[in-house]
């Protein structure tokens, strides 16, 4: 870990720091999550997706975007000093895109994601912090970071024919550097009683299927353009091991325990290997990453494919060619779980399949897939 | 280098729905440094100094033991005053005179050396009493005195008589301490059981100093000592609270509440249309706490704001910043606590309403309110731990219940009792830490 300096005073503060000791200015969240081991060779910095807050703007207040203080709060609202890790999209190709927000109801977003894009290989990860657990943000950063950072380093040393077998052992391998990155990440905070946490969910999307792997309740769906959409996940939680037990899921879903989870990421989470599903792909539609803040208003998979569906038609394009962009049908899910209470964060990431304009299954040099470059 | 630094109590967490917002922010100056010497933050010319004012009642009833008590404390307090202290001596009775420098003297004030010392020992000496008490011409006179060095900042001022204001109407000496409101610091001192509580604190109050009871002439002296000890102690010039409050806020009250209760909110000048600055007067070492109540719009749950900035500033320049904040939470077992210090101190300030209101309705043969509001101080005393407030009711009131605040008033108090309650009513005692 580095020293790191207050962007606003320059003076330095130590990695477990969320305000500058000196100004009051808001320092956590974003450096030390991105600065992780996977992204030293920054391999994915050509796609833009380096996380939050990677674009340097003027402080400004989240409430009323008025000018904020050196103590971190609007002088005229007195709203907070909008954090990047409130709200950010990515959008590495235009099929490949995600929205992550703090939601209505929490001051803190703790979901996360991290995306990656080749025109042959997609990656979404998405991690949701647990909330119970302190810092679980910076956990939750991390471990997508470092996911996604294995995963995409595969895509490009890996000829695709080959990979195409074998993305569920990286996806085993990717799980293990996010464990070991949050690790890394909350340092001494590890000997919390609750230490930070998070679920993790990711999917690959190659020319032929999606491959993804699980811990916890945040979930992956194939939405094709026609029928139902499908669950690749299910979710690690109280309710699908009782359902599994053979209680009646109306039951275990009004249980007190309804929402704890039965495995996660994080230092005491036991080192639980993740589920992984490997799904063919052969009709046109979107893989669909969401944390809970989007689900828990359409648990089941009729009102899911529904939501998506609605929020897919309603993008430019939508009805056509499976809608508009990922990162507009992913804003339109986003608000609409808004609309519904944004009781908790919220976080969707889409891959369209098959990713529009790439050839259909070339292995391109590296250099040409950089869609900065084209 | 003087080093402020502010603390700030409240509970945060507000349910849903409300409003308004209240914080104790606690004040803290170290290395204030002396009077004039410019110690503070920012604090930009050099070489500047401070003046001193020692006015002193002359009038005819302090004819024997309490004017030769006086004089003795006022050549005690000459000692006090630091060289190169801008001085000069007032005797008051119903017209104010330059007692020192002489009458004839071309300058107003001299600076203290011990030349000027010995000299002004000798007007001192001189002061004789006759003629009746007008404290407008007074504070007036020393305001003139004052007014001859722009250029000093820190201005400050002892009071000391020992009868009523009898010989001008009262609305006169109100309208004194109005027009020199803000150019001098005074405290006020009554020797003795015929001064006006009343009339001393408006002048107090309005000047940003304290009110005391002096209950024998042999003890002006050691008074005027640690008067002037603390006076010289105030490196920091005159300093402003700030308050900011948020767009669509307001503040509701700003009240100093150690050590002293001092309600600040109508003093409010503006400093820009969201912040507003309140008089505090020069800083020694030493810690205040003030009461920040102020409204906001509400706003949905989850949502963290700021509901005010609370800071210090001399010479326009903030030297401390207290932060006040609003969290609006559905959880009850966060928003319904009460923050300790701002229960205290919300108890502590009631006191002394209650002290002062009982004293009044007791001086206009008002038993009823008297016996009510009296009983109320007895109890609010016993619930804050101000074991001096309930030493002082104890002279003035029969406690037949301390827990439930019944009491009967005392036929034999003294009046010197009375005074000494209605005086030290707005003295505070910390919360335990």
């Amino acid at each position: 870990m580095t020293d790191d300096v207050c962007g606003r005073c320059g003076e330095p503060y130590p990695p477990s720091a969320r305000y500058c000791e000196s100004c009051g200015h808001r320092v956590a969240g974003i450096a030390g999550a991105t600065d992780s081991p996977g992204t030293a060779e920054h391999g994915t910095a050509e796609h833009g997706t380096t996380g939050p807050g990677s674009g340097a703007t003027a402080p400004a207040c989240r409430d009323c975007a008025g000018p904020v203080a050196a103590d971190g709060y609007c002088l005229q609202c007195g709203g907070r000093e909008a954090d990047p890790r409130d709200h950010w999209s990515d959008e590495p190709a235009p099929g490949t895109g995600g929205v992550c927000d703090r939601g209505v109801r929490h001051t803190r977003n703790e979901d996360a994601m991290a995306l990656y894009a080749a025109p042959d290989v997609r990656v979404l990860v998405v991690c949701d912090g647990v909330s119970s657990a302190p810092d679980s943000d910076r956990a939750s950063l991390a471990a997508a970071v470092a996911a996604r950072d294995h995963l995409a380093a595969v895509a490009r040393t890996e000829p695709a024919a080959e990979l195409d077998a074998g993305w569920s052992e990286a996806l085993v391998a990717a799980v293990a550097l996010a464990e070991q990155a949050v690790l890394d990440g909350v340092g001494e905070m590890a000997e919390r009683r609750e230490p930070p946490s998070c679920t993790f969910v990711a999917s690959v999307v190659t020319a032929t299927r999606v491959t993804t792997a699980w811990l916890g309740d945040s979930r992956a769906y194939w939405v094709p353009d026609d029928g139902p959409a499908q669950p690749l996940s299910t979710d690690d939680s109280w309710v699908e091991e009782m359902v599994a037990q053979g209680m009646a899921r109306a039951d275990a879903v009004a249980s007190p325990h309804a929402h704890a989870i039965t495995r996660w990421i994080g230092p005491d989470s036991g080192d639980a290997p993740p589920r992984v599903v490997e799904t063919p792909l052969d009709t046109p539609g979107w893989v669909v990453l969401c944390s809970d803040g989007l689900w828990n208003y359409c648990p089941d998979v009729e009102a899911f494919t529904a939501v998506v569906r609605e929020a897919v038609l309603g993008t430019e394009g939508g009805g056509t060619a499976g809608g508009g962009t990922a990162v507009a049908v992913a804003d339109r899910l986003v608000r609409w779980a808004t609309e519904q209470g944004g009781a908790d964060n919220i976080t969707v990431a889409l891959a369209r399949h098959p990713e529009p304009g790439a050839a259909p299954s070339d292995n391109l040099p590296l250099d040409a897939s950089d869609p900065k470059e084209l | 280098m003087a080093v402020f630094t502010a603390e700030v109590f409240q509970n945060e967490y507000l349910a849903p729905g409300t409003t308004d917002v209240h914080a104790i922010v606690t004040l803290a100056c170290t290395g204030a440094g002396g009077a004039g010497s410019t110690a503070a933050a920012g604090a930009g010319a050099s070489g500047e100094a401070a003046a001193e004012i020692v006015m002193v009642d002359t009038s005819g009833s302090m004819t024997g033991a309490s004017l030769a008590a006086a004089k003795h404390a006022a050549t005690v307090a000459l000692d006090q005053i630091v060289d190169g202290t801008w001085f000069a001596i007032v005797g008051g009775s119903h017209v104010a005179q330059r007692t020192f420098p002489y009458p004839n003297a071309t300058m107003a004030m001299v600076p203290m050396e011990p030349g000027a010392r010995e000299a002004a020992k000798q007007a001192v000496s001189l002061m004789s009493a006759s003629g009746g008490t007008a404290m407008s011409t007074w504070l007036v006179l020393a305001a003139q005195l004052f007014d001859t060095l722009p250029d000093v900042r820190q201005k400050h001022a002892i009071l000391l008589t020992d009868g009523k204001n009898e010989s001008e109407p009262r609305e006169r000496l109100s309208r004194a301490v109005e027009s020199v409101t803000g150019r001098y610091q005074c405290d006020a001192r009554g020797v003795g059981a015929r001064w006006q509580v009343d009339e001393l604190r408006e002048i107090a109050t309005a000047l940003l100093g304290t009110v005391g009871l002096i209950a024998t002439p042999d003890e002006i002296a050691a008074d005027f000592e640690r008067i002037l000890a603390r006076s010289m102690a105030r490196g920091v010039p005159p300093a402003d609270l700030r308050v900011w409050v948020p767009a669509g806020g307001e503040v509701l009250f700003v009240r100093q509440v150690s050590p002293t209760v001092e309600d600040l909110t109508h003093r409010r000048t503006p400093v820009n249309p969201l912040t507003g600055a309140y008089p505090t007067g020069a800083w020694g070492d030493e810690s205040r706490d003030y009461h920040v109540a102020v409204r906001v719009p509400t706003r949905s749950v989850g949502t963290e704001q700021l509901a005010a900035r609370v800071q210090l500033a001399v010479d326009d320049v903030v030297v401390a910043s207290g932060l006040v904040k609003a969290t609006w939470s559905d959880d009850d077992g966060l928003t319904a606590r009460i923050n300790r210090e701002v229960a205290h101190y919300t108890g502590q300030a009631e006191l002394a309403s209650a002290i002062q209101d009982g004293l009044a309705a007791k001086a206009a043969g008002d038993v009823a309110t008297a016996t009510t509001r009296l009983g109320r101080a007895v109890l609010l005393a016993k619930e804050t731990g101000n074991a001096e407030a309930t030493t002082r009711l104890r002279r003035v009131v029969e406690i037949d219940d301390e827990d439930t605040g019944t009491v009967r008033l005392r036929r034999d108090a003294a009046r010197l009792d009375e005074m000494a309650l209605d005086t030290a009513s707005t003295k505070t005692t910390r919360v335990r830490r």
